[in-house]
């Protein structure tokens, strides 16, 4: 599925960065790496961002199959834990922000900081 | 730190340091001053369990993390308080050897009627103290067994908010979280060798803030002539602004948040610990 590469045509992207920035005034920088990730995910899921939205906040179970996609396809995506782990919480941040509760969790170093 | 800084000063912190452990002298004095924390009927029903995070064994950690649901504050706090309530401690024959105890050191006054004979009598076979006395048959014989359960909860909530204030004395950060889902609380007795009978009450999280101590200033609260009365229900005790300046100087009240920066903290902590903004 093909579908438009606009921020302003979908609701859900419109809460989310409105809801981030209210709270963190991201940079028009931030949010191009940002929506880049979004629009990445998007095509890989075959489904606009409203739709995965409205999916993840109708039905439970689909709310927890696009997190296993999700991980899955940061695993594809990116290089190291830390990289996987980013772009996982831009998705994250995505969901959260419209209203889906997904777990959070620190990068998986974070027990060991400092102990060496 | 003064008292009533102490008290203004805590907060609910939910950003630690994880990389630095808490002294172990600073737990034991907040164990300590639990210890002494006012209790009806020197009950003492308060039972604790202190985990250092680094020291658990992965499966462990991940089973009490998992319990509480995975929580940032609890993953990143390197200690972990475990607080029960014990309801053996306050059954009938526990309030009657308390109390028979605090007679015999001179705390509570055969002036006002007690006694050991009063104790007993009162405790074992119901009778009636006299007037002046306490009523503890009331308490005793006139409740449904389940209070005991109610009492040792209740007064080890009021012991952990103490733990919390001795916390912030020792300069660290500290937060409450409870589990509530039964399986969960299970699973933790199961993983930390809790007896059945005692009673989960909260997990005291403790360690340095790694958010600025004041967390984004004070939490709002509801007027304080909502909340205390004067002679009647619905009579607002009349606030002092002359006492509530003297309180400000004394830091028991300070900036209410969100102060200046406190969005910019969080997405700062967000992007450190790498949780989703």
């Amino acid at each position: 599925m093909t579908f438009e590469k606009k921020p302003d045509i979908y609701s859900s992207v419109q809460h989310w960065m409105e809801s981030v920035n209210a709270r963190h005034r991201l940079s028009d920088r931030e949010w191009e790496e940002r929506l880049a990730v979004l629009w990445n995910f998007c095509e890989n899921m075959g489904k606009d961002p409203d739709t995965i939205i409205k999916e993840a906040l109708d039905e439970r179970d689909s709310k927890l199959d696009y997190m296993r996609h999700l991980r899955r396809w940061a695993n594809d995506q990116a290089k190291g834990p830390q990289a996987t782990h980013e772009l996982q919480n831009v998705i994250r941040s995505f969901f959260i922000n419209n209203g889906a509760r997904v777990l959070t969790k620190p990068y998986p170093d974070v027990y060991g900081r400092g102990s060496s | 730190m003064e008292f009533l800084e102490v008290v203004g000063s805590r907060r609910s912190i939910r950003w630690y340091k994880t990389w630095q452990k808490v002294p172990r002298d600073k737990i034991q004095r907040i164990l300590e001053v639990v210890r002494l924390t006012t209790c009806p009927g020197n009950l003492q029903p308060w039972r604790a369990i202190v985990v250092e995070r680094d020291e658990l064994d992965e499966q462990t950690r991940d089973g009490l993390l998992g319990a509480d649901n995975w929580q940032g504050a609890h993953t990143q706090a390197p200690v972990w308080i475990y607080w029960y309530a014990d309801p053996d401690s306050a059954r009938p024959e526990s309030f009657q050897e308390r109390t028979i105890e605090l007679t015999d050191v001179g705390a509570l006054p055969y002036a006002y009627g007690w006694s050991k004979e009063m104790i007993e009598a009162a405790i074992q076979r119901g009778e009636v103290v006299q007037a002046g006395g306490p009523a503890i048959n009331e308490l005793i014989h006139g409740m449904p067994a389940e209070v005991g359960a109610q009492v040792a909860y209740a007064e080890t909530v009021g012991a952990c908010a103490c733990a919390c204030l001795a916390a912030v004395n020792e300069g660290l950060g500290t937060s409450l979280h409870m589990i509530a889902a039964p399986s969960k609380q299970n699973r933790v007795k199961e993983l930390l060798g809790v007896p059945e009978r005692v009673l989960p009450v909260w997990v005291q999280l403790v360690g340095y803030p790694a958010e600025d101590p004041e967390a984004g200033g004070q939490r709002p609260r509801f007027p304080f002539e909502t909340l205390f009365f004067e002679g009647s229900w619905g009579r607002p005790f009349p606030r002092d602004e002359e006492v509530v300046s003297q309180l400000t100087k004394e830091r028991l009240l300070q900036d209410p948040m969100p102060k200046p920066g406190r969005f910019d903290e969080l997405k700062f902590l967000s992007r450190m610990y790498g949780y989703p903004e």
